[in-house]
């Protein structure tokens, strides 16, 4: 069985009594372990792709199933649950807790399901300290670059060891060393850790190095 | 036509409609008020607001169609009849209009989707807009819980004195009990109703509280008015009456205890939906408070410290007080960045830095702010009810100092039987002295000047176990002259430098009785014993003669009934405090009254019991000992209603008052927490990612106001409790002229200053609901597309 399945999922916004189909029956199947990469032109529907895939945005019509369960039948707990321990996110621009330093950020999802304090910490510190930023732990989000915090983001995305990990354009806002390096890291989660790896991506050269390649185009997701 | 001015038709035709409408209502008044027919009509408006109104009507009608084949055919034409048609009509052609404006806009001109007949996305489909069964947890609860109260409260107390039947407690620890229990109930009820739901479900609360809630306070209500329902309910529920009446206005008491278990059900409401309101109950906080504190930091010392300083001193001083300090710190500061500028640059750059970074954030002065206002509203609740317990405390005291706790009657004749009824009292529990007694209106007279006062016969053996009277003695007379009246020093011998002209004959003539009498000084007259104002206005001092002339067992004279007139002296003088028994009070001895108003006993027996506030019940335990009728006993709160009523009312209603400082308080913590979600609408996007449920997001709002409401009620407590021993040990001094009492009485009392602080508390919690919620339905999308 493959661990996500989409299946006839159709998104659409509706804007001055126009619409505008974003997501047209879309059925797609990922099996466990993948590393998938998603392109598409600017518009095309990715992010909304990648959001309804996480559980964020809801489909107009259209089934996600989770190891054959059906995600969007459960009820809110039972999403946020979910949301929190199967799937890790990294969003184009880091979206860390401005409050937080960068070790309570990465520690959050292990916080928000009431773990230890302290166990989460030192896991926290570890991986943070594997991401190369062993120097920054107290660092508050404001006080770190913008690569920096990209790498915060992906520390936390992991922190909970999370079954799919989804990344909107990770290094959208990178030079490309840095963007090459968190590219790195990401093989590196998806083959040491068998985390199944979803990243939308603009830049051909990266998505043509995935083992497997999507492209959105008109509001269907095709293997490419 | 384009989507902007459609939106635009559409509420042009809303607004006009409303105001077309508002015409019709204009005109049907003016029908109303033409025909006169507002007090026929008004009870039906009223119900109609409560939705009754309609259904009624519609009974109304049928039983008139059933009447209608004896009814008179012809109706006289109303005065008002045009305006009735037109105001009709123009109402309806407004809700028409209304109409129009609310109908939708045509979906989309591109045809149907391509999902149409796709499989509904399935939390849509399961969706439920209304639940019977919360209804049912909702009006049942409320129903439930004033019925709990009422039937409770019966049941506990002792019946209102009379019946033998209830607990026996007393009628307000009862109702305390009563209403935590009726509480309970409408918090619990609220809570299931919501988990069932899994949502807030409003409209079920609102149905479930106007249909099945409302009727009972109504009906308590209209008890006021209807003599009937007073006849027919007013027998059970004499104990809810009774203790409604402590307040002075049963139908304010009504009304607050019924939005009590409101409020109670919307708490419980409001805990159910967030405890289970997304599938589970999970009360854990631990993470949520993480969140919350470093939202608002209300718990720093220097906020608490700030705050606490402005309550206790006002706003200037603490104000200078932190300039100064600001001033120096900065001084300080600059002068050691400058000398580690001379060492290491980098560093003296970054401490400098530091330096002009800490500013406040404008949600941070929103939270003194809102911190302060709450801590203002607590205090000076605290400190105004704590000054009127204080007052009437003080009142209390001087009453039950010249009056007893418990006065046993008889209701016709005089308790010539005393003696026995006596040992029968003595041996009810809580009783710990008794006194037989006689009072009645008299005039008294010393040469010039006279004064109606009442005059009461004691038995000076017993008085003290009884009234404070031995210990108000002025120095200079004494109790015992009242029975050894010959040891009262005439003032004469004294040295006679008095005012008067010394009597000059020996034989008297009294205007009074037009009888000539012996010398006053020859005479040994009764005692009689004064209070000090009446003894001013007299112008007499122990020694002195006065007459007292008593309409009361008047005699027959040469021209008809003559009031009794005797003649006293002075025995002493005594002082209680209160102007009123001071001014209006004077004591004889009983068998001297009874001879003086001719009764063959006293007229009542006065009890002193252990606990002031228990009087009630053991006047309801000598009543039962006595075995009822003809004997009564009624004890001080019964006998002084009016006067303790009052200051009751003026109590709640100045609570009231102030209260609304803390809804204006409970305002600025809604203005402060809309403005954190909106500030934070990013993060709680991002927290919703990272799993946090809605419920989760709710508590974390919540506990942010939460914690200014704690601050401020605790702020407010320490202030106000600060102020009332300020009050207390230094004392405000009162004008003696207009006050009587020397200086500002102060009374904590515990429950009413934790009910200040609770009440604070709660309302600013249910003033954080709302933001949570908004900041609860943030979609996780909606922050993390906003760049
Ligand atoms: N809330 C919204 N309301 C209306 N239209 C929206 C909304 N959100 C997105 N859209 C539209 O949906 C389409 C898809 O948006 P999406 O963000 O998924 O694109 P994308 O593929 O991620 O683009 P990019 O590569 O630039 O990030 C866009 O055309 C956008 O205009
Ligand atoms: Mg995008």
């Amino acid at each position: 069985m493959s661990l996500l399945s989409i299946r006839n999922v159709f998104k659409s916004y509706f804007l001055h009594g126009k619409r505008i189909d974003v997501l047209r029956d879309v059925t797609l199947e990922i099996n466990r372990g993948e590393l998938v990469s998603l392109v598409g032109a600017s518009g095309a529907g990715k992010s909304t792709f990648l959001h309804v895939l996480g559980t964020l945005d809801p489909p107009a019509a259209g089934e996600l199933l989770f190891e054959g369960r059906s995600v969007f039948a459960m009820n809110d707990a039972e999403i946020a649950e979910f949301r929190n321990r199967t799937i890790g996110f990294v969003f184009q621009s880091h979206y860390l807790l401005p409050e937080f330093s960068a070790l309570e950020n990465v520690a959050m999802p292990a916080l928000i399901q009431r773990r230890d304090r302290g166990e989460s910490y030192a896991y926290a510190r570890e991986l943070l300290e594997r991401v190369g930023l062993g120097a920054r732990v107290e660092h508050r989000p404001g006080e770190l670059s913008g690569g920096e915090a990209q790498r915060v983001a992906l520390a936390r995305a992991l922190v909970l060891k999370p079954a799919v990990l989804l990344a909107d354009e990770p290094t959208g806002n990178l030079d490309p060393a840095t963007g090459e390096g968190i590219h790195q890291l990401l093989r590196e989660v998806n083959r040491d850790l068998g985390i199944t790896a979803v990243v939308v991506t603009h830049n051909e050269t990266l998505a043509r190095s995935m083992p497997r390649r999507l492209r959105l185009v008109g509001g269907q997701v095709t293997d490419a | 036509m384009n989507a902007e001015r459609q939106t635009v038709y559409r509420w042009s035709f809303i607004w006009s409609g409303a105001l077309v409408a508002l015409v019709g209502a204009v005109l049907l008044g003016v029908a109303i008020s033409q025909a006169d027919a507002w007090a026929r009509v008004s009870g039906m408006l009223g119900l109609s607001g409560l939705g009754w109104g309609g259904i009624l009507q519609t009974l109304n009608a049928l039983g008139l169609t059933a009447m209608r084949s004896s009814a008179v055919e012809s109706v006289a034409a109303l005065p008002g009849q045009r305006f009735l048609f037109a105001g009709a009509v123009v109402w309806l052609v407004g809700w028409v209009l209304i109409a129009g404006g609310i109908r939708r806009a045509p979906p989309s001109s591109e045809g149907p989707s391509p999902a149409a007949g796709a499989q509904l996305y399935p939390r849509l489909a399961n969706y439920r807009d209304f639940y019977w069964s919360t209804l049912g947890a909702y009006g049942g609860g409320i129903l439930l819980s004033e019925l709990v109260l009422i039937l409770l409260q019966t049941f506990l107390s002792n019946g209102g004195g009379a019946s033998a039947e209830g607990k026996g407690l007393p009628p307000v620890g009862a109702f305390a009990i009563s209403l935590i229990a009726a509480s309970l109930v409408a918090f619990v009820a609220g809570f299931i109703g919501a988990s069932r739901a899994r949502r807030l479900a409003m409209p079920e609360a609102t149905i479930g509280v106007i249909y099945l809630g409302l009727p009972v306070p109504v009906l308590l209500s209209l008890m006021e008015r209807l003599p009937d329902l007073q006849v027919s309910l007013g027998y059970r529920l004499r104990e809810v009456t009774y203790v409604a009446e402590l307040l002075g206005r049963p139908v304010v008491g009504y009304w607050l205890v019924f939005s009590l278990l409101v409020l109670m059900l919307v708490l419980g409401i409001n805990t159910g939906f967030i405890a289970a309101g997304s599938g589970r109950v999970d009360l854990k906080l631990g993470f949520e408070l993480f969140v919350a504190r470093r939202h608002v930091g209300v718990f720093r010392p220097s906020l608490l410290l700030g705050t606490l300083a402005v309550l206790l001193f006002g706003i200037i001083p603490p104000l200078i007080v932190y300039g100064i300090i600001r001033a120096v710190e900065a001084a300080v500061e600059r002068t050691r960045i400058r000398a580690l500028g001379l060492e290491d640059p980098l560093a003296a750059a970054s401490a400098l830095n530091r330096l002009k970074l800490r500013e406040q954030s404008p949600t941070m002065m929103m939270t003194a702010l809102s911190v302060g206002g709450v801590g203002v509203g607590v205090m000076s609740l605290i400190i105004v009810l704590s000054v009127m317990s204080g007052f009437e405390q003080d009142l209390q005291q001087k009453i039950l100092g010249a009056h007893s706790h418990v006065v046993v009657t008889k209701y016709a004749g005089h308790l010539r039987e005393y003696p026995r009824l006596m040992e029968q009292i003595a041996k009810v529990p809580g009783v710990v002295g008794q006194s037989p007694s006689i009072d009645n209106p008299v005039m008294v007279l010393a040469d010039d000047e006279v004064q109606g006062i009442v005059l009461k016969g004691i038995d000076p053996e017993t008085v003290g176990t009884v009234l404070d009277l031995p210990q108000n003695m002025l120095p200079g007379g004494s109790l015992e002259n009242l029975t050894h009246p010959e040891k009262i020093v005439p003032r004469r011998s004294l040295g006679g430098f008095g005012l008067r002209e010394p009597e000059q004959t020996e034989e008297e003539f009294d205007p009074i009785i037009g009888r000539p009498t012996k010398s006053a000084e020859e005479q040994a007259l009764p005692g009689i014993i004064l209070g000090r104002e009446l003894a001013a206005i007299l112008r007499v001092v122990v020694g002195d003669r006065v007459n007292v002339i008593s309409p009361q067992g008047a005699e027959l004279g040469p021209a008809g009934l003559i009031p009794k007139s005797r003649a006293f002296r002075v025995a002493g003088i005594f002082y209680s405090g209160m102007y009123e028994y001071d001014a209006k009070f004077a004591y004889i001895l009983l068998s001297e009254a009874q001879s003086l108003f001719g009764t063959e006993g006293p007229s009542g027996i006065e009890l002193k019991v252990a606990d002031v506030d228990d009087a009630r019940r053991i006047a309801s335990q000598v009543r039962k000992e006595l075995g009822g009728y003809p004997y009564n006993a009624r004890d001080w709160g019964e006998i002084h209603r009016n006067i303790f009523s009052a200051l009751r009312l003026e109590k709640l209603v100045m609570g009231i008052i102030l209260s609304i400082i803390i809804v204006v308080a409970a305002g600025l913590i809604v203005a402060t927490v809309i403005m954190l979600v909106l500030e934070k609408r990013k993060e709680i996007s991002v927290l919703k990612a990272l799993g946090v449920s809605d419920g989760g997001i709710v508590k974390i709002f919540l506990s942010e106001g939460l914690q200014i409401g704690l601050a401020g009620g605790l702020l407010g407590l320490f202030s106000g409790l600060a102020w009332c021993f300020f009050i207390e040990k230094v004392g405000i001094k009162l004008d003696p002229s207009v006050y009587y009492i020397p200086a500002l009485p102060v009374k904590i009392e515990p429950v009413q200053t934790a009910l200040a602080v609770i009440i604070a508390v709660l309302v600013t919690y249910l003033a954080s609901i709302y933001p949570a919620l908004k900041a609860s339905s943030v979609e996780p999308v909606e922050g993390l597309k906003a760049e």
